[in-house]
């Protein structure tokens, strides 16, 4: 029967083919997913997991691994790869020098490695929310529709040309654009795949009492950071000189920068969404005009913010009060201008005051 | 049978004289005639001397659908598998990370610090959500869960932290004849889930709910009605939400844009009798929307709907004809 069905099909639309038609005919070569059949896709698939098996009851209880390696009487021999018995065929130095202490040769993503991190650890909800909701309707918010045959119309150049009215023109590079030399990112249209999301965010605090008074300052900027981030600061020198703040440049060590990315950062900014910027009194919001121009927003908090986040509040104390910092938070976005980074981060529930600039 | 079908159209369109613009997408060369400039300068010159074969364009009633979603309130159920991942994972970190700095939390002396000592001996780790689980002893590479342990589950963890939360509450409260007692988080299966509430909002809490109507013929579809004139798109998609779903929703349109389309055709095309005009269906253009607030209320609805119902991408496929399920599901989120 299921043989027989495309020659049915056939039969009827073969007339129809030859019908006149109101429209223009051109030729279907369009294959969708809905016309692959579920079980050739699901066929690559394992139908039986290692989970699904079933395990009688008395031997899942009588299964105790700690009982187990006690009542070995010799030890279990070594990984083929650690013992110096089984040579493997090919020398591979890397992974014959493995040993049970942190390897500084394996690779990251080995837990032997130094450089191993573990994780992710949960799902954060900020993510998940960008996912379900907030993606598809900024694809929404941000079609544009050109009709079909639609051609672009060009654009000039981004770097112009010399007009050659000199001999001395000939081989110069070409000029920047007109009005400043900064060469702005190109702002495509946004379609499913360049969809604007949040890359990394980044907590810097700028200490300025770390060089005139004693580096107690930058330990304790450093712990709070460190505390509200979940991950390691760095340090950084003065690249400026402030000469009322009796700072010089390479000389004294006055910030500390934290980069958040992945579950991290959407844990942080989870926590500054909904729990931290709600509690600010008289907190305008982000200022309108904030931005690099090229899709990354920052925004300031004062010390007395800084110690609205949970992580600081349990144990608030231990921090000598007046040493809390305030920070420069940057959300940095994928997205191309700042008027899509600030449509995302109004989705995510940053509010923004006065003057919008794009 | 999809196979089929497709496979004896693809047949038959090759049959068919092609006349092929690669500038344009098909589905855009099948609704529009292509009209650039050269042709249409061509035409109007020729038009005077012999009559060209003119393309007839079938008239559609054109509607405007709302897509009406609540988005997911809570954050999905994990799969089994990430569930063990994320506790391994946890695990794992225990076992490499640097030990936990207990006098930064803790000052010497204090309660607090009293009930800390005691929970640590219980349960071995500084971390409470990991179970009891030494993760520098000899045996820490024992590390994985047997089978039927509840350690990984998120309403094991849950009733844990507020397990410990209150204890500690107890242990460094100065009035011991008090029993403490933290709120314990909502249920994440509501009244209406147990009830299978259709017109409840709060019913699948994590997933996205939409609003089916019930026209006056018993079809189920989103809510829709035809453009008028000098109207756009997105007031026709509000005045349909107002007409049919009533006022009493706080409503965000997203975008002016529709997100979809749907097509369909009259088996015979309906003959205006005034005008002659062959009416050959209806297309139905989605516009997205969100809801904020309210509910549905039919009772003054002016295109005498029958019913309406709060569901799911995957229980709309119950409802609505096979043909309408396929042209809108791809603009449906998947959760």
């Amino acid at each position: 029967m299921a043989a027989r069905e495309p020659s049915r099909y056939l039969t009827r639309a073969l007339p129809r083919a030859f019908a006149p038609s109101a429209r223009s005919q051109a030729f279907l070569g369009r294959r969708n997913v809905s016309d692959e059949a579920p079980v050739r896709r699901l066929s690559d698939l394992e139908t039986e997991s290692s989970l699904m098996t079933a395990v009688s009851e008395d031997a899942a209880k009588s299964f105790d691994p700690i009982a187990r390696s006690k009542s070995r009487k010799t030890q279990l021999p070594r990984s083929r790869l650690t013992n110096p018995k089984f040579q493997l065929p090919i020398p591979f130095p890397e992974v014959q020098s493995r040993s049970s202490s942190p390897s500084p040769t394996a690779s990251p993503s080995d837990p032997s490695s130094r450089l191993f991190v573990p994780g992710p650890f949960a799902l954060p909800r900020a993510e998940q929310t960008y996912n379900s909701t907030i993606a598809s309707d900024i694809l929404t918010l941000c079609y544009v529709h050109t009709p079909p045959g639609f051609t672009p119309p060009p654009k000039a150049p981004r770097l112009r040309e010399w007009d050659d009215s000199s001999p001395y023109h000939k081989n110069r590079p070409l000029r920047g654009p007109r009005g400043g030399d900064v060469l702005r990112l190109i702002r495509k249209p946004i379609k499913f795949n360049n969809i604007p999301k949040i890359e990394r965010i980044t907590i810097h605090s700028y200490v300025k009492q770390a060089a005139q008074d004693n580096s107690a300052w930058l330990h304790v900027a450093g712990m709070a950071v460190q505390a509200i981030s979940n991950v390691r600061v760095e340090t950084y020198k003065s690249k400026a000189s402030v000469a009322t703040w009796s700072i010089a440049p390479g000389r004294d060590t006055v910030a500390v920068k934290a980069e958040l990315q992945g579950e991290t950062m959407y844990h942080f900014l989870g926590k500054l969404i909904d729990v931290v910027l709600p509690r600010i009194k008289d907190w305008p919001g982000v200022k309108g005009s904030s931005g690099d121009s090229s899709g990354n927003i920052t925004f300031g908090l004062e010390p007395e913010n800084v110690a609205m986040f949970p992580e600081i509040e349990i144990n608030y104390d231990m921090y000598p009060p007046k040493m809390i910092p305030g920070c420069h938070i940057t959300l940095h976005t994928t997205a191309k201008a700042d008027k899509d980074a600030r449509l995302l981060l109004s989705a995510m529930g940053v509010p923004f005051y006065g003057k919008i600039i794009h | 049978m999809a196979t089929g079908t497709n496979g004896a159209r693809r047949i038959a369109s090759l049959l068919r004289p092609s006349r092929l613009d690669f500038g344009v997408c098909r589905s855009c060369q099948e609704t529009v005639g292509r009209r650039n400039y050269a042709t249409a300068a061509t035409e109007s010159t020729s038009a005077s001397t012999s009559p060209s074969t003119s393309s007839v364009n079938p008239v559609y009633t054109i509607n405007a659908g709302v897509v009406l979603s609540r988005p997911p309130q809570i954050t999905r159920d994990l799969e089994p598998f990430e569930k063990a991942y994320y506790f391994y994972q946890k695990r794992l970190n225990e076992r490499l990370a640097l030990p936990f700095t207990k006098y930064f939390y803790f000052k010497r002396g204090t309660p607090l610090d009293e009930d800390w000592k005691r929970k640590v001996k219980e349960r071995l780790t500084p971390a409470r959500d990991i179970g009891k689980y030494n993760a520098y002893a000899n045996d820490a590479w024992n590390d994985e869960l047997l089978l039927g342990a509840q350690e990984s589950e998120p309403e094991h963890l849950v009733e844990k932290l507020v397990q410990d939360a209150e204890s500690t509450a107890n242990a460094t409260s100065q009035d011991t004849s008090k029993k403490e007692e933290i709120p314990r988080p909502h249920s994440r299966v509501t009244e209406a889930d147990k009830k299978g509430d259709y017109k409840s909002l709060n019913r699948l809490l994590s997933r996205t709910l939409y609003l089916l109507v019930q026209s006056k013929e018993g079809y189920w579809k989103f809510p829709s009605s035809p453009v008028e004139a000098e109207e756009t798109i997105r007031q026709a998609a509000e005045r349909t939400l107002a007409q049919s779903a009533g006022v009493n929703m706080n409503t965000w349109m997203v975008g002016f844009h529709p997100a979809g389309h749907h097509v369909y055709n009259n088996r015979k095309p309906h003959i205006d009798e005034a005008t002659g005009v062959a009416n050959y269906g209806e297309k139905t253009f989605f516009l997205k929307s969100r809801i904020m607030a309210g509910q549905a209320d039919l009772s003054n609805s002016l295109q005498k709907l029958q019913d309406f119902k709060w569901v799911s991408k995957d229980e709309i496929s119950q409802f609505v004809t096979q043909k309408y399920y396929s042209s809108i599901k791809n603009m449906l989120a998947d959760r």
